[in-house]
């Protein structure tokens, strides 16, 4: 009798593990991160369950910080010295952007399937940059040959200054810089691997924090990858801040700027005159 | 041991701040300079923002010109009056440079603007400097050459200019626009360069203004006591660009440095003192230079956009 129904439980639970729509949740093991005065970096832990995971599946972070504008600019030689030249402005770029992966990413989806969901470095700054002007890499498949190397971009605010004509290549030559200097200060990591796939559809994936970490606040995403599309996702938040010491300073400097110089000022006179009783009695 | 700077935004191993301020107060207690011209350009070199390095270092500068103004003040070998005229046209200048900071950082040029007063001024001054302790050396090495010492020129056109004023410490009498001139002058530089400028004002007070060089140092502090402290507080203000704990941790390397600068100076004779500072100002400018001129490793440049100020 009670073997029976234990079959019977079995039986009936078998096929609907199977059919499950496939999900996915995560946590991040803290909500926030504080820069404090020691603050040389971080390790960041995500953990999350998938249900009805399969062998076709992949799991891939992304972990997102605040977006700043920024001017990207080239160095041309002029009169043999090298000078900021040819500015190109771009809004809302992620000061940080990190991936984790079960598999590296090329082997988890077409580059196709990764622009179109905006996932990965390359596509998460070109759709960035396509929000800003279409016409810079959207629609040069579209155009003649000739007309597609000159483009004028369209949708830029007046108060953007961009140079009269940019050749498509140079837009991606611009995210590319943005790239290196991401990657050159560790706030852009493309971790290869990072997520570990543990028993009964848990995972566990590891981000690192730099130094640099921008403060403000972050999202992770959580995707479920099957044959090379995300089945789902779910995202988390995370806010990175200043505390102790730090905190009390930046919002000093930033809150009451006039009263944090008149502070600057005494500090260093009083330094100077503690200098002069220690140093110059004679 | 690493430290993270709340304005710079930076982690620092805080020994090497402290072995920065201790290096570059040692040279400047030898040498008898504020050291901004050393302490700016380090600074940015160790990854702190152009735009931090050179406020902080006019707050640094604040520090070290009170704790060497007190001994000039206590001997008297400080003019006051003149150092209040050179204020005002100082006070002037940092106003305006502090807007034209501004200015240039919005257009994304600041760091080169930095850069080439750094070259045009280290490379002026420092080989002025270098060409007269030169000629001093030799002089020394062989003394019956140079029996005719040159007679002391009359101001010229400095003399003939109105608002005269009498100065008493200094023993002069003469307009008040060349002082005016010079401070203003000076003041820029402090917003620009972050540099206290008395490599610029103490020649153009002994040559310019013909002042007895004994109150030309402690006139120099005074005056840069103050500019620098507007400096601080106009670029904490408009800016938000000031670190008081960069500031302060270089303050303490700074003033002990000094004092072990000073004590090393006096064992070595006045002529070399100044041909070595002339080299090593010479060097700043060489490397400075050199950074313009040779390809940089990245042929762009990502600048931060913020609201306004462009930072």
């Amino acid at each position: 009798m009670l073997t029976s129904l234990l079959v019977a439980i079995a039986l009936q639970g078998q096929p609907q593990i199977a059919t499950e729509a496939p999900g996915i949740v995560a946590a991040l093991t803290q909500e926030t991160v504080e820069i404090r005065e020691d603050f040389d970096g971080a390790e960041l832990v995500l953990y999350g369950a998938t249900r009805g995971l399969t062998i076709r599946d992949e799991i891939v972070v992304v972990l997102r910080g605040p977006g700043r504008d920024l001017r990207v600019m080239q160095k041309r030689r002029t009169f043999g010295i090298w000078i900021n030249a040819a500015p190109l402005e771009f809004d809302d770029v992620p000061s940080y952007y990190a991936i984790a992966t079960s598999l590296p990413l090329d082997t988890i989806a077409g580059p196709d399937e990764l622009a179109r969901s905006g996932v990965g470095l390359q596509a998460m700054l070109e759709a960035n940059a396509a929000a800003m002007a279409p016409s810079w890499l959207l629609s040069a498949s579209t155009l003649p040959a000739e007309t597609a190397d000159v483009l004028q971009p369209a949708a830029v605010a007046d108060d953007h200054d961009v140079p009269a004509l940019i050749r498509r290549d140079e837009v991606a030559d611009y995210l590319a810089a943005i790239a290196r200097s991401g990657r050159r200060d560790n706030t852009f990591a493309e971790a290869q691997r990072g997520v570990e796939i543990l028993d009964g559809g848990l995972f566990r994936a590891t981000i690192a924090l730099p130094p640099l970490t921008p403060v403000g606040n972050y999202v992770a995403e959580v995707y479920l990858f099957r044959d090379g599309r995300p089945i789902a996702s779910r995202s988390a938040s995370l806010r990175v801040e200043k505390a102790g010491i730090e905190r009390f300073f930046f919002e000093f400097a930033h809150d009451l700027p006039a009263l944090y110089g008149l502070f600057c000022v005494l500090m260093a006179m009083l330094a100077g005159y503690l200098a002069n009783l220690a140093f110059n009695r004679r | 041991m690493q430290i993270y700077l709340p304005i710079a935004e930076i982690s620092v191993n805080i020994f090497l701040l402290l072995g920065l301020g201790l290096g570059v107060g040692f040279l400047s207690g030898m040498f008898g300079v504020g050291g901004g011209f050393l302490m700016t350009p380090l600074l940015i070199f160790i990854g702190v923002p152009p735009a931090v390095a050179v406020s902080t270092g006019a707050n640094q500068i604040v520090a070290s010109s009170m704790s060497g103004v007190f001994p000039h003040w206590r001997r008297k070998t400080l003019d006051i009056k003149m150092g209040l005229l050179l204020l005002i046209g100082g006070s002037a200048g940092s106003i305006a440079g502090v807007q034209l900071f501004a200015l240039l950082r919005g257009l994304g040029q600041i760091d080169l603007i930095i850069s080439l007063s750094y070259v045009g001024f280290l490379g002026v001054v420092g080989g002025l400097m270098m060409v007269e302790s030169v000629r001093s050396i030799l002089r020394a090495a062989n003394p019956e050459k140079a029996g005719s010492k040159r007679p002391l020129r009359r101001r010229g056109w400095i003399s003939r200019l109105p608002f005269k004023m009498r100065f008493p410490t200094s023993g002069l009498y003469i307009s008040v626009l060349p002082p005016l001139a010079i401070g203003l002058f000076v003041g820029t530089l402090v917003a620009i360069m972050g540099v206290a400028g008395g490599f610029i004002m103490v020649p153009a007070m002994i040559y310019m203004l013909r002042m007895p060089t004994s109150v030309v140092v402690g006139t120099s502090l005074f005056q840069i006591l103050f500019v620098t402290a507007l400096t601080t507080f106009l670029q904490a203000a408009q800016n938000q660009t000031v670190d008081i704990l960069l500031a302060l941790l270089l303050t303490v390397g700074g003033v002990i440095g000094a004092q072990f600068g000073a004590r090393a100076g006096r064992n070595v004779k006045a002529e070399e003192l100044r041909a070595l500072l002339a080299a090593l100002v010479l060097a700043v400018c060489l490397k400075m230079g050199w950074d313009l001129v040779v390809t940089p490793s990245d042929l762009f440049v990502i600048l931060p956009r913020g609201a306004g100020e462009g930072f």
